[in-house]
């Protein structure tokens, strides 16, 4: 084979291989993407949800609240999008607030859930687990 | 409030000036509510500071702050929410003003709201008119066309007018009205997004 041809040829192997590499990154990066928003949604969808089921157990401050939430579902919430979920769920009635004194100076302001955020838990919890059985259902 | 102390300057006048921002954010919402809200972000902070002691302060307070976010982002939603319910529990007009322009990124039916406003202000308007101009204000009604406002070339042509000195009345009337209808329906918005 004269020279020229193999290295055209040597030359189109490289370029396509290339091409080749750089659309798997770009379709791994792509889903990758995806599965991360995706994850971020869900999780933000359930935030009433899971502040909630903190709640049942214990009140808690908003600061306390925000680091449980980290914890239980490895989410870093923008910390402001707490405390405007708190103030719904306040005017909802679900939550009752009180500030507590602190020997700092600085009082914390205590969350719990109130009789009628029991009631609607409980209901979230049901249409959770109904849920959760239908998707299984479907990906088995 | 009582202020979080600090030892290092810097972080003392990044703090200052967070508090600031969100002080001049919160202006409008009442008394109570502007205290209630930066106590709890104070509160927050002087948390946040208590953890990861061993990080420098200046390092803390950039970490704490940079979590809570922009306070005009942050806090917008907390802000409109609250406007919202206020305006719903009072019938104070500037208190749904500021309600309705908080709001009005939040959906096409307070456009709407702002139009009847706007309605509310051209009946106050008329009524300063019908005492200026009289003859030219009122309520006319020709053989096939009716206006209700002001004329300025007034011919032979023009339709009559048929309110006379009941148009200022019959304005303060129709302004009421107004008003009581777009309070009784952000009312009504109000409870539905509650429901939603």
């Amino acid at each position: 084979m004269p020279e020229f041809i193999h290295n055209y040829l040597d030359e189109l192997c490289s370029k396509f291989n290339r091409i080749l590499w750089r659309n798997f990154v770009y379709i791994c990066k792509m889903n990758n993407d995806f599965i991360e928003k995706w994850k971020s949604q869900v999780k933000k969808g359930v935030l009433t949800f899971i502040v909630l089921n903190l709640l049942k157990h214990r009140e808690m401050y908003g600061y306390e609240l925000i680091e449980h939430v980290s914890k239980t579902i490895s989410i870093d919430i923008a910390e402001g999008t707490l405390y405007p979920l708190l103030n719904k769920l306040k005017t909802e009635g679900l939550v009752a607030s009180k500030w507590v004194e602190q020997i700092s100076g600085i009082p914390r302001k205590y969350y719990s859930l109130t009789n009628i955020g029991e009631y609607v838990l409980s209901k979230m919890k049901e249409s959770w687990e109904q849920l959760t059985d239908s998707i299984k259902g479907i990906s088995k | 409030m009582k202020n979080i102390e600090f030892s290092d300057k810097n972080a003392t006048s990044l703090y200052d000036k967070y508090i600031r921002d969100v002080k001049e954010i919160i202006r409008i919402l009442s008394k109570e509510d502007q205290n209630d809200i930066l106590m709890e972000i104070n509160s927050h902070i002087y948390e946040s500071m208590q953890r990861n002691i061993t990080d420098s302060e200046i390092d803390r307070i950039v970490e704490t702050l940079d979590k809570l976010g922009n306070p005009r982002d942050s806090l917008s939603a907390l802000i409109a929410d609250r406007k919202l319910f206020q305006a719903t529990k009072t019938f104070c007009p500037t208190h749904v003003v500021k309600a309705l322009s908080l709001n009005i990124s939040n959906g096409f039916i307070y456009v709407i709201f702002c139009i009847l406003y706007l309605f509310l202000f051209g009946f106050i308007f008329l009524i300063f008119v019908k005492i200026l101009y009289p003859h030219n204000t009122g309520l006319f009604i020709g053989e096939d066309e009716a206006h209700f406002g002001f004329i300025a070339n007034i011919t032979d042509n023009t339709s009559l007018e048929i309110l006379g000195d009941w148009f200022i009345p019959v304005n303060i009337v129709v302004m009421v009205f107004t008003y009581l209808l777009i309070t009784l329906l952000l009312k009504l918005k109000y409870k539905l997004r509650r429901k939603n």
